[in-house]
């Protein structure tokens, strides 16, 4: 009998004061990078209601992302992990920023006062603008190679009891030692979701990570890659964007409805610009040409609110099967967002996840 | 200004929560939080929530939340600690070279937004240098002042004004440097902060970066020529230091001794090499462990200069703040053996008098 594990579900952490917002134009990008934005400030109103809604929905972790723009992602997992007992914590962060020695003690600090539930995403750099306010000056392939040593000292603080010692171009560390050790019921090392779609993105995420996270494509264009990383060990995650109404057609007038007026579409289009992400690049090229990528799977909100905007839409028993297919050919988890942030986790929880839960049950017992 | 009393933050372990634990035991228990198997590694928010409480109730202001690498990231617990307190701020120690100055104020800040603006910086420049090393930094001391000097310049730079920052230096360059969470607090746009060490250059330091110059006790006949030149020039100077309070002077002289260690030789300041503050509190230990008839450094060769220690009753004690503040220092950071049973005492017996004598004479 061959057992395969049930689909993972994570949910985007919504930004400052995006809980309590009600349409999506009041979350997109242009806004949240404002100085005045409430993104920038700390929320833990909503968030607690975030997390404890998320516990109910059925999601097993959250992702917070990092920019200069929002509150640190570390110190915020700390805050909001005292409020929820089962819900994890995939904490984005910028390897070049913090060494890794202090970035590892950090990390299983936090996981002692979590009882484990933080991973990690690790994204080598966005825009080179935003690296140089970091103090970070190297160039994108750099970043990578840099990522890669830095990565390589964590997992052997991880993996080592002994001290750690590393001498490479980017960093080198003489008799590393934390006492303080990553702490969880079932792991030693926290997941770590290496995201990028760049050659050096998978590279990475081959050697150094546990998961290689990307934007959602059709399951035809993605089964050669999924089936390579899966060989290797490495799981496949997916970003997405989720719109589940009642009918197709509902869902559809909905993703429309989130398409916001002219000038907003220029001011982001001028931040997505000064990025050097080949993620980015990839998904307004999508974006732009075709906009629909199946039946299921529109782009066209892409140019508004980001690469991470691909939207998954349709009924729930249309995307229960969408879920099912990537499963096929072995993508195991994926991180949603929607409009309004609240709302559509629980449409997910309750109609979209019991669709995909029953299904896999019924594949275990044909099994 | 009344004086400020801050406490160390017991070690993870360290406050035990049922029975009672002898001032020996609770020394033996700093000691050896250095070895790989000791409580001090893992969090444990019980026995910290509980001596918050206490400290609170002590009136002690803020927590000194050290960073090593035998214990838990100091970021972390004030945050878990933070969010389960409502007065006690947290002065978190960090040392430059380990973090980018933007993120590290991006953590600060952000921070501050989740605890009401509850928190403080302890700048240290570096300890020992094996334990920098694993750290990945290789500077030499005077170098890691420099460097200091301009991660706290470039610290500043964002919390002071509200433009880019642009920083070109020697250890670190920002171009366009820009945060969108600030500082929150009721009352300030900035953390303090508190700049320890001994040397030329941390003073140095403390002047042109901190609002505070943090050094352990000595007599107020030694200090007072510095202090007052900080204070001129605008830094306040706080002071490190041990208390044991007890009815009498000669039961706190015992509980002192109770606390020497049986073998001589094992020693925690051997581990703290090329810090001058280490290396003087040595040498002042050997010449003489008593500085005056209520400050001993009797421990110091043995655990390294903050174990310098003010002792007597209540009366004395209190006597030897307010010399103290006579010359102008605003501020102790007090440990104690047990910490937790020592705050206490130090709440109900000696700040009453402290208050009231503060009352009367200022």
């Amino acid at each position: 009998m061959r057992m395969t594990k049930n689909l993972r579900f994570h949910w985007m952490l919504p930004k400052g004061g995006e809980v309590g917002m009600k349409t999506a134009q009041e979350t997109n990008r242009v806004l949240t990078t404002k100085s005045t934005s409430p993104a920038a400030i700390p929320d833990m109103e909503g968030w607690v209601k975030f997390a404890r809604q998320a516990e109910e929905s059925g999601i097993e972790s959250v992702l917070l992302s990092f920019s200069r723009y929002e509150p640190d992602t570390i110190v915020i997992a700390c805050a909001i992990g005292q409020f929820a007992t089962k819900l994890k914590f995939i904490v984005a962060y910028r390897s070049g920023l913090i060494g890794p020695t202090s970035f590892v003690q950090q990390l299983n600090t936090l996981s002692g006062l979590l009882g484990g539930r933080v991973a990690l995403n690790v994204v080598a750099g966005s825009s080179t603008a935003e690296q140089r306010g970091y103090g970070d000056f190297l160039e994108h392939d750099d970043r990578y190679e840099r990522a890669g040593e830095f990565l390589s000292i964590c997992n052997s603080f991880w993996q080592n009891k002994n001290e750690v010692n590393f001498e490479g171009k980017h960093y080198h560390i003489e008799q590393g030692k934390i006492h303080t050790p990553f702490t969880a019921p079932d792991r030693s090392a926290p997941e770590i979701y290496i995201s990028g779609h760049s050659a050096q993105a998978q590279q990475l995420a081959r050697e150094r990570g546990s998961c290689w996270l990307r934007l959602i494509d059709t399951p035809e264009k993605l089964a050669p890659a999924v089936k390579s990383f899966r060989e290797q060990g490495v799981e496949v995650a997916l970003r997405l964007a989720l719109i589940c109404r009642p009918t197709y057609e509902e869902a559809v007038a909905a993703g429309k409805a989130m398409l916001p007026d002219e000038d907003i579409r220029k001011q982001e289009r001028t931040i997505l610009g000064t990025s050097d992400s080949q993620t980015l690049h990839h998904a307004l090229a999508v974006a732009d040409e075709v906009g629909w990528m199946s039946r299921n799977l529109w782009a066209g909100t892409v140019p508004y609110y980001g690469s991470s905007a691909i939207t998954l839409l349709g009924s729930p028993q249309e995307l229960a099967g969408c879920f099912l297919e990537y499963k096929k050919i072995g993508v195991t988890q994926f991180i949603i967002s929607g409009w309004p942030k609240l709302d559509e986790m629980i449409i997910f929880g309750r109609d979209v996840l019991p669709l995909v839960r029953e299904a896999e049950a019924r594949e275990q017992t044909r099994n | 200004m009344n004086l400020r009393f801050h406490w160390m933050l017991p070690k993870s372990g360290e406050v035990v929560l049922q029975g009672v634990q002898t001032p020996r035991e609770a020394a033996r228990f700093r000691v050896e939080s250095t070895r790989v198997d000791s409580p001090a590694a893992r969090p444990e928010m019980e026995g910290w929530i509980h001596f918050a409480q206490q400290a609170e109730k002590a009136g002690i202001e803020s927590v000194l939340v050290a960073l090593n690498r035998y214990e838990p990231d100091p970021f972390m617990v004030s945050c878990a600690l933070g969010r389960a307190t409502k007065q006690l701020k947290f002065i978190v120690a960090y040392r430059s070279g380990l973090m980018q100055p933007t993120i590290f104020v991006q953590q600060v800040n952000t921070l501050s937004g989740l605890i009401d603006g509850r928190v403080d910086l302890n700048i240290v420049a570096g300890s020992s240098t094996a334990e920098q090393h694993g750290y990945g930094d290789f500077l030499a001391h005077d170098e890691r002042y420099a460097r200091a000097e301009e991660f706290l310049a470039v610290c500043n730079a964002f919390w002071r004004s509200d433009r880019e920052v642009d920083f070109e230096g020697r250890y670190y360059r920002v171009e366009k440097g820009k945060l969108n969470t600030p500082f929150i607090a009721p009352d300030r746009a900035a953390p303090e902060i508190y700049i320890s060490g001994h040397s030329e250059p941390s003073e140095q330091l403390a002047r042109s970066q901190g609002t505070c110059w943090l050094r352990v006790a000595d007599t107020p006949e030694k200090l007072a020529s510095t202090v007052s030149r900080m204070r001129t020039q605008g830094i306040r100077v706080c002071l490190r230091l041990g208390l044991i309070c007890r009815p009498t002077r000669a039961e706190a002289i015992s509980v002192a001794k109770s606390i020497l260690p049986e073998d001589k030789h094992e020693t925690t300041t051997s581990l703290k090499d090329d810090s001058q503050m280490y290396r003087e509190g040595a040498a002042v230990a050997e010449d003489a462990h008593w500085l005056s008839r209520n400050l001993w450094a009797g421990l110091v060769p043995h655990y390294g200069p903050v174990w310098t220690v003010l002792l007597g009753s209540p009366e004395e004690v209190a006597e030897a703040f307010l010399a103290y503040k006579k010359i102008g220092v605003s501020e102790f950071i007090i440990s104690g053996w047990p910490e937790i049973d020592e705050v206490n005492r130090f709440g109900r017996e000696v700040l009453p008098l402290v208050r009231d004598a503060e009352a009367k004479r200022w």
